[in-house]
C-alpha cells in the first residue's frame, strides 16, 4: 500500500518536473547538463571552508600542546587518524557519496582532540571517533546532513562510557619550566600554588594536579554536602571577594580562598595556564582563531558573540548560595552587583573562562551544519547555547556543560530554521505565518486522488 | 545627483571584468554571409511574412507583419535577398526559444550606428499619437523575455505605472553595451526615455547609473534635467541591475512575489529600448540592429559592435570554441548554433571553458541566503526542491526570487541552486495558477 503511493507520488513528482511549461531548446540542456548560468563561480569550495577552519582549529590545539605536552599531541594524532580511517572504511562499505570527503573527517578529528583532556589513554579518542564519525555523521547520510555536531558526539559518548576517566577530581597542568616537553601524567598536588607563572615544578614531577576553576566555582552554587549526614548542606563561603562585616578575617572568601578551593589568576584563565580539556583554555588563541574565521565569513559574529553574552548576563544574575550568620546560607541575585562591579565583572570572567564555554563559542556552536542559517536563528541559537550552558554548569552536575548545551541545542535547529524566516522582499511582515495558515488551509482541502486519477499518474 | 538613495540586503561584490571593452567605441560588424531575422522575437505567434523567397529587400523594409498583439512587425535589417523560410532561436525568459525566421542571403555590407536628424517633434505631439507611432515601428523592450514595446506601455498604463526607470546599472561582468550606447548616443537615449515617459505618461522619471560611470555621461545629463529626468548614481552591488531590487531602492515598494514592478507602480527600461525608440518616433529608423558587447577570455578582438538582428551568436564570436554565452555571464543562457541576435541580445561571450563543476551535498554554509537580495532562505528552498516539496517552497517565497544567479555564485558545494529555484519558481506558478488553488503565495 505505501509501496504504491510512493511511486505514485514521486512518478507525479517527475512528471511535473519533466513537463516545461515554456519551450527549452532540449539539445542544449542534454547536451551540457551541469553548464548553465551562472558561467562564474566564486572560488571558495567545500573542501577549501574545512580546511581553513581546521587550520584556525590548530592555533588552539598547538596551545594546547604547549601547556599540556606532547601527550596532547598524541592524542590529536590519535582522534585525527582515527576519524580519517574510520571515516574512510565507512565510505568502502556502504559507498554512501556524502562520506568521501576526508577535509570533514580531519575537521572533525581536530575538534574532537580540542575537546578531550591530554591525560586519556589511548583508546579514549579512538572511541570517540568513531563515535563521532558514525554516529555522528554517517548514520545521518554523512556531511551536510547530521543533526549533531559530530566531534560533540564524540565526546558525549567518551563522556559517558569512561566517566571515572573523563572526570578526576583534580586535572593535571604542566608547570612554566615543563611546557612542550613534559609528560602531564606525571603529576602531584601542590599545596599553595597561587598560580603559574614562574612556579617550578613539583619534585619528581612535571605537572600540578588542581582542581577545574568551574569546579571550585560551583561550590557557589552548588555546595558540598555535609560529611556528618546533616540534611542541610553548608554553604562554604561567605563573600566573592571581601569577607563581609559580620565576620572575622579568616573566613573564606572565594577569589581568594586557599588552596585546593582557590582559583588560579584571572590572567593565568586568559592565556590558558589552568586545567581542562587540550583546546578550551588558551582564551586569547580561540577568540583570535574565531577572529579569523569571521573574516573569512566562515563563521558569522553573531553566533558566539549571544552565545558569550548570554551566558554573561545569566552568570551576572543567576543567584549563588553565600554563608550568612551564624552558620547560615542565603541565596543571593545579581552577584555581579553585591559587592560592587569590580568584583562582579571578575566574577563572570571566571564563569565564562574556567570552562569549555569558548571554545564551545566559536568553534563547536559554529559547526555549519548543525547551526541555523540565518542571523537571526544562529542569535537565537547562541543566546539559547548560553544560557543553558550557564544553567547547567552553576545548578547541574553534568561533565561538559557548554558542549551539552549546543546538543541539546543542535536539536532544536531545525525547528528555529523554520520558526525564524528573514521577511522576504515583496511580503509583508511575519507572512509566513499567514503562509503557514494558508498551508494549513490547503492540507485539510486536501482529497487523495481517486484510483483512476492514480492509474494514470503512473 | 543630489538626493541619497538606500541600498539592498544581500547582493556580491562580482569581479568587473569590464575592461576590455569598457570605453571602446561602436564599431561595425564586419561582413557576413547570411542573416536569420527571427519572426517571433518575442515569442508568441510569428509574423506574418511579406515577401518571398528570391525578392530582393532593402534595409529598413517591412518583411514581416506582426500576428497578433504579442508580435511585432519586422524589418529587413540589411539589404539582401530571401533565401527561405528557416528557424532561429532567441532567448526567452525561461531558456531558449525556437521559433519561424526569414534567411537573408547575399547581404550588403552592414552600416555604423550614426546619430541621424530628428525629423519629428515628438516633445510636444500628442500622447496618443506618439504611442501609435511605436506601434507602428515594431520596437521591443531590449531585455530577456521580451515584449513590444506598445504592448508594454499599454500594460503600465493599465496599472497605473507612476515611475519610470530607466537602468544603466549593467552590474554583470564583461557587459557594457549600454554603456557605450550611453556614452555615444547619450543624449538619444535621454530623449528617448523622455519620449517613452510622455507615451507612458508618467509623472516621475529616473535614470539610474553605475556610480563610477557618471563623469562619461556628463553630456546626456544636461538635458536630463531638461526633461524633469531625475538622474541618480548607484553604488554597483550585484545585483542592483535586477528589476525589482532596483525599483525598491528608488521608490521603496518591493515588488511582490510572482509579480513585476508595473505592480507597484514602476516600469524599469534600459537605454538599447530608449535609443531603439527616439530613432524610431524622431527620426523614422526602424530596428534593425542593437549594440552588442562581444568580450569574454577567448574572444580575439574584444568589441561593442552595432550588430544587425539576426547574425548567428557563434559567428559573431568566430573561431573561438564553444561555449558561447548569450547576455551576462550571471543570468545568459548557453548558444547553441541555432541562437541569432534579438533585441534581448546585450552581450555575446566566449568565456573559459570551465570543467562543470561536481555539486556535492549541501553543508548549510548559508551564504546563498545570506547573500540572496530578495531575502529567501535559499538552503531550505534546496531541501524543498529535493524533496520536491511545492507547498513548502510556496510558503518561504520562492518567487520572490529576482533570478541573479548569486546563489549560484556563491555555493561552495557547487549546487545548481539557481536553476533549481527557477524550477521551484515556476512549478509554485503553475499550480497557482491552477483552478481552485489560492493565489496568496
Amino acid at each position: 500500500m505505501s509501496d504504491s503511493m510512493e511511486q505514485s507520488c514521486s512518478s507525479a513528482s517527475e512528471a511535473a518536473r519533466n513537463a516545461p511549461s515554456v519551450p527549452v531548446d532540449a539539445v542544449a540542456t542534454k547536451r551540457f547538463p551541469a553548464f548553465e548560468a551562472p558561467f562564474l563561480r566564486a572560488p571558495e569550495a567545500a573542501r577549501t571552508i574545512f580546511l581553513t577552519i581546521t587550520a584556525a582549529a590548530c592555533a588552539p590545539l598547538i596551545a594546547g600542546i604547549l601547556f599540556f605536552g606532547w601527550r596532547a599531541a598524541y592524542v590529536a594524532a590519535i582522534s585525527v587518524a582515527s576519524c580519517v580511517v574510520v571515516e574512510r572504511l565507512y565510505f568502502r562499505a556502504t559507498r554512501t557519496p556524502a562520506m568521501l570527503g576526508r577535509s570533514h573527517a580531519f575537521l572533525t578529528g581536530v575538534l574532537l582532540a580540542l575537546t578531550l583532556p591530554a591525560f586519556v589513554p589511548w583508546y579514549v579518542p579512538m572511541v570517540a571517533s568513531v563515535f563521532a564519525i558514525v554516529i555522528g555523521k554517517a548514520v545521518f547520510g554523512g556531511v551536510g546532513h547530521f543533526l549533531w555536531t559530530p566531534a560533540l558526539v564524540g565526546r558525549l559518548a567518551v563522556a559517558v562510557l569512561f566517566p571515572a576517566t573523563m572526570t578526576p577530581d583534580a586535572w593535571p597542568m604542566l608547570a612554566q619550566e615543563k611546557m612542550l616537553v613534559g609528560d602531564v601524567v606525571r603529576a602531584c598536588t601542590t599545596e599553595d600554588y597561587r598560580g603559574w607563572s614562574g612556579r617550578p615544578a613539583p619534585a619528581g614531577a612535571d605537572a600540578f594536579k588542581l582542581t577545574p576553576p568551574t569546579k571550585v566555582l560551583s561550590l557557589l552554587t552548588r555546595p558540598v554536602t555535609a560529611p556528618e549526614g546533616t540534611p542541610e548542606s553548608k554553604a562554604e563561603f561567605s563573600a566573592l571577594a571581601y569577607p563581609p562585616a559580620w565576620s572575622s578575617q579568616a573566613s573564606p572568601v572565594l577569589l581568594r580562598a586557599p588552596p585546593p578551593n582557590r582559583l588560579p589568576p584571572i590572567n593565568d584563565l586568559l592565556y590558558g595556564a589552568r586545567p581542562g580539556a587540550i583546546g578550551e583554555t588558551c582564551a586569547i588563541v580561540i577568540v583570535v582563531a574565531g577572529l579569523y574565521l569571521v573574516y573569512r565569513s566562515y563563521i558569522r559574529w553573531q553566533l558566539p558573540m549571544a552565545f558569550v553574552l548570554s551566558a554573561a548576563i545569566v552568570a551576572a544574575i543567576a543567584p549563588i548560595r553565600l554563608a550568612g550568620p551564624n552558620a547560615t546560607s542565603q541565596t543571593v541575585w545579581w552577584p555581579v552587583l553585591i559587592e560592587g562591579l569590580d568584583v562582579g565583572f571578575v566574577y563572570v570572567n571566571y564563569q565564562l573562562l574556567g570552562g569549555e564555554l569558548m571554545l564551545a563559542a566559536v568553534f563547536l556552536a559554529t559547526e555549519m551544519t548543525s547551526r541555523p542559517v540565518t542571523a537571526g536563528g544562529q542569535i537565537i541559537f547562541g543566546a539559547g547555547c548560553g544560557v543553558l550552558t550557564m544553567l547547567l554548569q552553576l545548578y547541574t552536575a553534568v561533565p561538559v556543560p557548554a558542549f551539552m548545551a549546543v546538543l541539546a541545542m543542535n536539536t532544536l535547529t531545525p525547528s528555529i530554521d523554520l520558526l525564524w524566516r528573514p521577511r522576504v522582499l515583496g511580503r509583508p511582515r511575519l507572512a509566513f505565518l499567514r503562509g503557514r495558515r494558508w498551508m494549513i488551509a490547503a492540507a485539510s482541502r486536501y482529497k487523495p486522488p481517486s484510483p483512476q486519477q492514480r492509474r494514470r499518474s503512473i | 545627483m543630489g538626493r541619497r538613495y538606500g541600498t539592498f540586503t544581500g547582493g556580491i561584490d562580482l569581479p568587473d571584468e569590464k575592461d576590455a571593452t569598457l570605453g571602446r567605441p561602436i564599431v561595425t560588424c564586419p561582413p557576413i554571409a547570411r542573416l536569420r531575422v527571427p519572426l517571433a522575437p518575442c515569442g508568441g505567434a510569428p509574423a506574418e511574412s511579406l515577401v518571398a523567397p528570391g525578392q530582393r529587400v532593402r534595409a529598413g523594409q517591412k518583411i514581416a507583419r506582426a500576428a497578433d498583439a504579442s508580435g511585432v512587425d519586422i524589418f529587413a535589417p540589411l539589404d539582401g535577398t530571401v533565401a527561405s523560410l528557416t528557424t532561429a532561436a532567441t532567448a526567452g525568459r525561461y531558456g531558449l526559444v525556437v521559433s519561424s525566421a526569414i534567411e537573408l542571403t547575399d547581404l550588403a555590407a552592414p552600416q555604423r550606428l550614426q546619430s541621424i536628424e530628428q525629423n519629428f517633434e515628438w516633445s510636444g505631439a500628442d500622447t496618443v499619437l506618439l504611442r501609435m507611432r511605436i506601434a507602428e515601428g515594431g520596437l521591443t523592450v531590449h531585455r530577456r523575455g521580451c515584449e513590444p514595446l506598445e504592448g508594454w506601455i499599454a500594460r503600465g498604463r493599465t496599472k497605473g505605472v507612476g515611475a519610470l526607470i530607466a537602468n544603466l546599472m549593467e552590474s554583470q561582468p564583461f557587459v557594457t553595451a549600454d554603456h557605450q550606447l550611453m556614452v555615444e548616443h547619450g543624449l538619444g537615449v535621454v530623449h528617448g526615455l523622455a519620449l517613452l515617459a510622455r507615451a507612458m505618461e508618467v509623472s516621475r522619471v529616473f535614470l539610474a547609473a553605475d556610480q563610477r560611470r557618471t563623469e562619461d555621461y556628463r553630456r546626456a545629463l544636461a538635458p536630463a534635467r531638461m526633461h524633469q529626468i531625475q538622474t541618480v548614481a548607484l553604488p554597483a552591488k550585484y545585483p542592483i541591475g535586477a528589476d525589482a531590487i532596483l525599483t525598491k531602492i528608488l521608490t521603496r515598494r518591493e515588488t511582490p512575489p510572482g509579480g513585476e514592478p508595473m505592480d507597484v507602480g514602476a516600469a524599469v527600461v534600459d537605454a538599447a529600448t530608449c535609443l531603439a525608440a527616439y530613432r524610431w518616433v524622431a527620426c523614422g529608423d526602424p530596428p534593425i540592429g542593437r549594440v552588442v558587447t562581444l568580450s569574454g577570455q577567448r574572444v580575439r578582438k574584444p568589441d561593442n559592435i552595432f550588430v544587425p538582428f539576426g547574425v548567428s551568436c557563434v559567428e559573431l564570436v568566430g573561431d573561438a570554441e564553444p561555449p558561447v554565452v548569450h547576455g551576462g555571464p550571471m543570468t545568459g543562457l548557453r548558444c547553441t548554433d541555432d541562437v541569432v541576435v534579438s533585441p534581448s541580445t546585450d552581450a555575446v561571450l566566449a568565456l573559459e571553458a570551465v570543467v562543470p563543476p561536481v555539486p556535492g551535498p549541501c553543508i548549510r554554509c548559508g551564504w546563498c541566503t545570506d547573500h540572496c537580495p530578495a531575502r529567501l532562505n535559499v538552503s531550505a528552498l534546496n531541501d524543498a526542491f529535493e524533496l520536491w516539496h511545492i507547498p513548502r517552497a510556496a510558503g518561504q517565497g520562492v518567487r520572490a526570487c529576482v533570478d541573479c544567479g548569486v546563489c549560484s555564485y556563491v555555493c561552495p558545494a557547487c549546487l545548481p541552486l539557481s536553476q533549481r529555484m527557477k524550477q521551484l519558481k515556476r512549478e509554485v506558478g503553475r499550480r497557482a495558477a491552477m483552478p481552485g488553488s489560492e493565489a496568496s503565495v
